[in-house]
């Protein structure tokens, strides 16, 4: 069976943000909204030995999801593939999801005509995927450095496996049980392979 | 950080909607457990309980305007799996049969040939709206102690807090309310509001002491115990910037002072007007200071990344149209 996780490598990453705004102009984002921020904490540590980590994230694509049961339409789904994703035209936009989505990878855009807002979130470019299965996200096509992997974790081959299988990784908040399928690769001060 | 989405009208939801559910529970608990038998019990909280259904439709009212597209509310029916999917449910159950039951009080001539024929129902319909209203009683403090991305909310002491503040504040408004039209004023009428009366300002002096300890205990323990984002919430009401609104508006003006006008000036208009009230808004400010403790964990570097964003007033935000920046 398939299961789709994405694995972003620190190492690689140097922050250019250039999946945020591939993810933004592909698919036509409110100024407002941004799917995939590149988080960092700024410089640290003390001259000589200082550095500085990006964090790119996204919605975590949840195993267990907090903001699927909690959805009161039904709007908020999870495919077998282990997308997460918010069919539009059944969400009224209740805030349910956003306030339990404890990534805060859920949002609303206030541009849109005031009857006509509803929640937005990282699909995994679900329906790009839809028309071509072998697809890969714009966020992980426009990505120079290679730092996002995206793959079928289910399939031993597959490039996202053996990154999780050969490197150290973790994952955001994992003591709240969601299980989020998003693996970093930590930058530890060596240099990517 | 702040993850700011659910504003004043869900504040002010959850209290009318607590408020409301708590009158027809106690309602249906006096009338059929308390005074079973005693058919004027229910006449003369017939006024309470019809504020009970404003209260409720009210909240719903702003529960509505509060969604993305409001036109489409009746989406919020369709999944079990929600918590706001029951609370949709019950509260309607409360507010249909709760008004149906009203409905067979009004003493209007023109009308009496339905209020007669709703009043074969009178029962059922209290029954299922007591029930009903019971469960939005509950629902309330399970609603946010459900959404476990944030701290503050996520703890059993909310439902029971929630809880235990409806049933005061429903107390409160009874006390003020009962006896008014529809009810006859006659002697009877007049003996047996003036004892559920002091029934519930009896039950309200113990209510309001639990809440006051249910509420101190939840804080203090964030405050002392909480992880790091409740911890800084806990502060913030204790001895930061809401410590102001929560020791003198939430514990002094809202439980202290009402429980000693309850205990010592009993009989007065203090304790009969002014000590409800003061309760009522502290019911309300209640769910004011808990909503707005809507802080999230940040993820690493996630408060620098938002405040490099511009504001969401800015002009040129405003100049992209949907459907038109497709590259």
């Amino acid at each position: 069976m398939t299961r789709y996780v994405m694995v972003i490598d620190q190492r690689r990453c140097i922050g250019c943000r250039s999946c945020t705004v591939a993810c933004r102009t592909w698919n036509d984002l409110p100024l407002d909204i941004v799917y995939n921020p590149v988080l960092t904490e700024g410089v640290q540590g003390e001259w000589p030995n200082v550095r500085r980590n990006w964090l790119p994230t996204l919605c975590m694509h949840c195993e267990k999801p907090a903001c699927v049961p909690c959805c009161p339409t039904g709007a908020s789904r999870k495919d077998d593939d282990g997308t997460v994703w918010i069919k539009y035209d059944q969400c009224m936009a209740c805030k349910a999801c956003v306030n339990a989505c404890p990534y805060g990878m859920r949002q609303q855009s206030h541009l849109r005509p005031r009857l006509h807002q509803y929640i937005q979130k990282c699909t995994f470019c679900r329906d790009k995927r839809q028309m071509d299965p072998s697809a890969q996200p714009y966020c992980v096509l426009t990505c120079h450095q290679k730092a996002r992997v995206f793959g079928d974790l289910d399939d031993p081959n597959s490039e996202v496996s053996k990154l999780i299988n050969g490197a150290e990784t973790f994952r955001l908040m994992e003591d709240l049980g969601t299980g989020p399928q998003i693996y970093f690769i930590p930058d530890l001060g060596g240099t990517a392979q | 950080m702040r993850h700011h989405y659910w504003e004043w009208p869900i504040a002010t939801y959850l209290f009318l909607g607590g408020l409301g559910g708590g009158i027809f529970a106690l309602t249906a608990i006096l009338q059929f457990f308390v005074f079973p038998g005693i058919t004027m019990v229910s006449e003369v909280l017939a006024w309470p309980c019809f504020l009970a259904i404003v209260f409720c439709g009210l909240g719903c009212v702003l529960l509505v305007g509060e969604l993305g597209q409001p036109l489409v509310f009746y989406r919020a029916f369709i999944k079990n799996t929600s918590v706001i999917c029951w609370g949709a449910r019950v509260l309607s159950v409360c507010m249909i049969f709760g008004f149906i039951w009203f409905l067979s009080y009004i003493p209007w001539d023109w009308f009496s040939g339905i209020a007669g024929f709703l009043a074969i129902f009178r029962d059922f319909c209290l029954a299922l709206a007591g029930l009903g209203g019971a469960c939005v009683v509950l629902y309330t403090g399970i609603f946010l102690s459900s959404l476990k991305a944030h701290s503050f909310w996520a703890t059993p002491a909310l439902p029971v807090l929630f809880t235990i503040s409806a049933l005061s504040t429903a107390c409160a408004c009874i006390t003020i309310s009962i006896g008014w039209w529809p009810a006859e004023l006659t002697l009877n009428t007049l003996i047996v509001a003036e004892v559920i009366h002091e029934l519930l300002h009896e039950i309200d002096v113990i209510l309001v002491v639990c809440e006051l300890v249910v509420l101190l205990v939840m804080v203090l323990s964030f405050l002392g115990a909480g992880n790091v984002t409740a911890n800084k919430v806990a502060h913030r009401w204790v001895n930061g910037s809401w410590a102001a609104l929560f020791w003198v508006g939430m514990i002094g003006l809202g439980l202290v002072l009402p429980e000693i006008l309850y205990v010592f000036a009993g009989g007065t208009l203090a304790s009969s007007v002014v000590a409800p009230v003061l309760v009522l808004a502290g019911g309300c400010l209640l769910r004011f200071l808990v909503v707005y403790s809507d802080e999230r964990a940040p993820l690493p570097g996630e408060d620098l990344f938002y405040e490099k964003l511009p504001d969401n007033k800015a002009p040129f935000i405003h100049k992209w149209t949907y459907g038109k920046n497709i590259f």
